[in-house]
């Protein structure tokens, strides 16, 4: 049996009296499209958070390709592997477009020191690769015309592809998307789906997605997990899930 | 104006005050508000009053003191100043904010006393006599510059590779530039050490400069001196400290004729200052103002302003 490229045991996180997550198992393997569903609150990006070690973990442990993981700092998490983007858009203000996703190239844009401060033939010659392929990335999102434009003035939409670019200017295996469609018109969320498929197959990508959009998520994703009250209630195919009585209960709301 | 106005000394203060803000700038692009420069500005000052009267061997045969010497204090000062603010900054980077900044005043107030207190150290009177490398002040201020230019390339350099990027990034948004893979803890260090090897290098000049050095000149005063010189200025590029420690240096001395009206009119500065310009002088809008016109930029806005 295949290690599963991700994956969590008995996962659970406490802030205070508020159990937020309880006892997560998931297994996520290499090349899956993954979504993650459940009503606000549900502890969808708490999960994210605990993953990508923005948040310690009260319980359980994080596998990733086998090994735990666990108690490992956001940075190092990201170094193994693992990019992330933010529910609330955690984009670097101050810089413009190609800066945010250069700051995303961190990981490969180290030269020699010497190098980089004399600013040698070496030091330019890498810095023009680097601007090409974050030109690349903001391209493959459909921002490239906007490469110069402060990353604060953008349109909600366009700050969620830059968030995007950025990340997988990270060179992920797993990527984690927060609510990539939000804030984005139906037409947009048809192209989104095209994209994230797309960028799994030419990255090499595993794709771990949050996303309110339900037939979205169905038509995207070759397995779902649905949280509520920080439980896992349903795991399976798409078509598995939206069957699923407590599901419909939990989250698809009314009885049938 | 009178040429007495802009002398060789003031001209050196001006050019200190340039340098001690871009001391205070370096943490902050990375979004650390220290004020520890006067206390690693102090160190250096001490270091060389003590070297240089204590130790004859670095007098040498001439009247004027060696310059290889004084480059000799600035090598030791440096290399003590950042080995203890690696050691410090391990600690005070922790905090955040304005906690960071309590405990930075508390390093410079613990140095402070501790010199006062210590008579080895010169103690309540300080250190007279400290020996001269140059005959004329000119020569300082030459020297002063140099160092200016050299420190100014260095934060140009910094500003343009990953390090300058890395550090934006966390001023920024802290934890997204941890989830891109940048090690924040170590990349604030970096900041705090060159820092305070800065401060450490302006204290061994200013110390033969001023001719005297004693405790009260790394105090809590210039702590905010020197933060004003980076929020009049501006913290977005290098330039801004820059510009702030010239112009807040020298404007009490230019204003000296009016008597002791320079000083409300340097607290009106002060305070309309950051009023009118909260970025500073050299502000966001202006560096894009500016960036627009340069002919490179000029082409790529014009290539991208077909598909616009």
């Amino acid at each position: 049996m295949n290690t599963p490229l991700l994956e969590t045991r008995r996962l659970g996180v406490r802030f205070g009296g508020l159990q937020a997550l309880e006892a997560i198992d998931l297994q996520i393997n290499s090349g899956e499209i993954f979504g993650l569903l459940g009503p606000n609150g549900a502890g969808k990006t708490t999960l994210f958070n605990l993953i990508s070690g923005v948040t310690p973990a009260s319980d359980g442990t994080v596998l990733w390709r086998g090994g735990s993981i666990s108690g490992l700092d956001a940075s190092s998490i990201s170094r193994l592997g693992i990019a992330r983007t933010f529910q609330n858009l955690r984009l670097f203000a101050s810089m413009n477009c190609r800066d945010n996703v250069l700051v995303g190239l961190h990981r490969q844009a180290r030269i020699p020191w010497p190098a980089a401060l004399l600013g040698t033939g070496l030091a330019r010659r890498r810095q023009h690769e680097l601007q090409a392929r974050a030109q690349e990335l903001l391209e493959l999102f459909e921002i490239g015309h906007l490469a110069e434009q402060n990353a604060a003035g953008l349109s909600y939409g366009d700050r969620r592809r830059l968030e995007m670019a950025r990340a997988l200017a990270n060179e992920p295996a797993l990527l984690l998307l927060d609510e990539p469609a939000a804030g984005m018109n139906p037409c947009e969320k048809d192209q989104l789906r095209e994209l994230i498929r797309r960028i799994r197959d030419q990255c090499n990508l595993t794709i771990l997605i949050i996303e309110h959009h339900v037939p979205l998520m169905l038509g995207l994703c070759d397995r779902l997990a649905v949280l509520n009250f920080g439980r896992r209630i349903a795991l399976g195919s798409p078509e598995a899930v939206r069957q699923n009585p407590a599901v419909i209960e939990a989250y698809l709301g009314g009885a049938s | 104006m009178d040429a007495t106005l802009l002398d060789a000394s003031l001209l050196t203060q001006m050019l200190i005050g340039a340098l001690l803000g871009l001391s205070v700038y370096l943490p902050l692009r990375c979004g650390q508000l220290s004020l520890a420069t006067p206390g690693f500005y102090a160190i250096g000052g001490t270091l060389a009053a003590l070297l240089s009267t204590r130790m004859s061997g670095l007098g040498g045969s001439d009247p004027t003191y060696p310059i290889g010497s004084v480059l000799l204090e600035m090598a030791l000062a440096a290399l003590l100043c950042g080995t203890l603010a690696a050691g410090i900054g391990k600690l005070v980077l922790r905090l955040r904010g304005v906690y960071l900044a309590i405990a930075t005043i508390a390093l410079v107030e613990i140095l402070r006393v501790s010199t006062l207190n210590q008579e080895a150290l010169g103690g309540a009177v300080g250190i007279f006599g400290i020996p001269q490398p140059f005959d004329e002040p000119a020569g300082y201020a030459v020297f002063t510059l140099l160092l200016l230019v050299v420190v100014c390339w260095l934060c140009e350099r910094l500003e343009r590779n990953r390090l300058g990027r890395a550090m934006a990034a966390i001023r920024d948004d802290e934890l997204a530039a941890a989830c891109q893979g940048i090690n924040t803890e170590r990349t604030k260090l970096v900041a705090f050490v060159l820092s305070a090897v800065v401060a450490g290098l302006v204290g061994v000049i200013s110390a033969h400069f001023l001719n005297s050095w004693n405790a009260r000149l790394g105090n809590f005063d210039a702590s905010i001196t020197t933060l004003a010189f980076v929020v009049f200025g501006g913290s977005r590029t290098w330039a801004g400290p820059v510009l702030g420690g010239l112009v807040l240096t020298a404007l009490p001395e230019v204003l000296r004729p009016i008597g002791d009206l320079r000083l409300i009119v340097f607290g009106l500065v002060i305070l309309i200052g950051p009023l009118l310009l909260p970025q500073g002088l050299i502000s966001p809008s202006l560096l894009m103002w500016v960036k627009a016109r340069l002919p490179r930029s000029n082409r790529t806005m014009q290539t991208h302003g077909g598909q616009l």
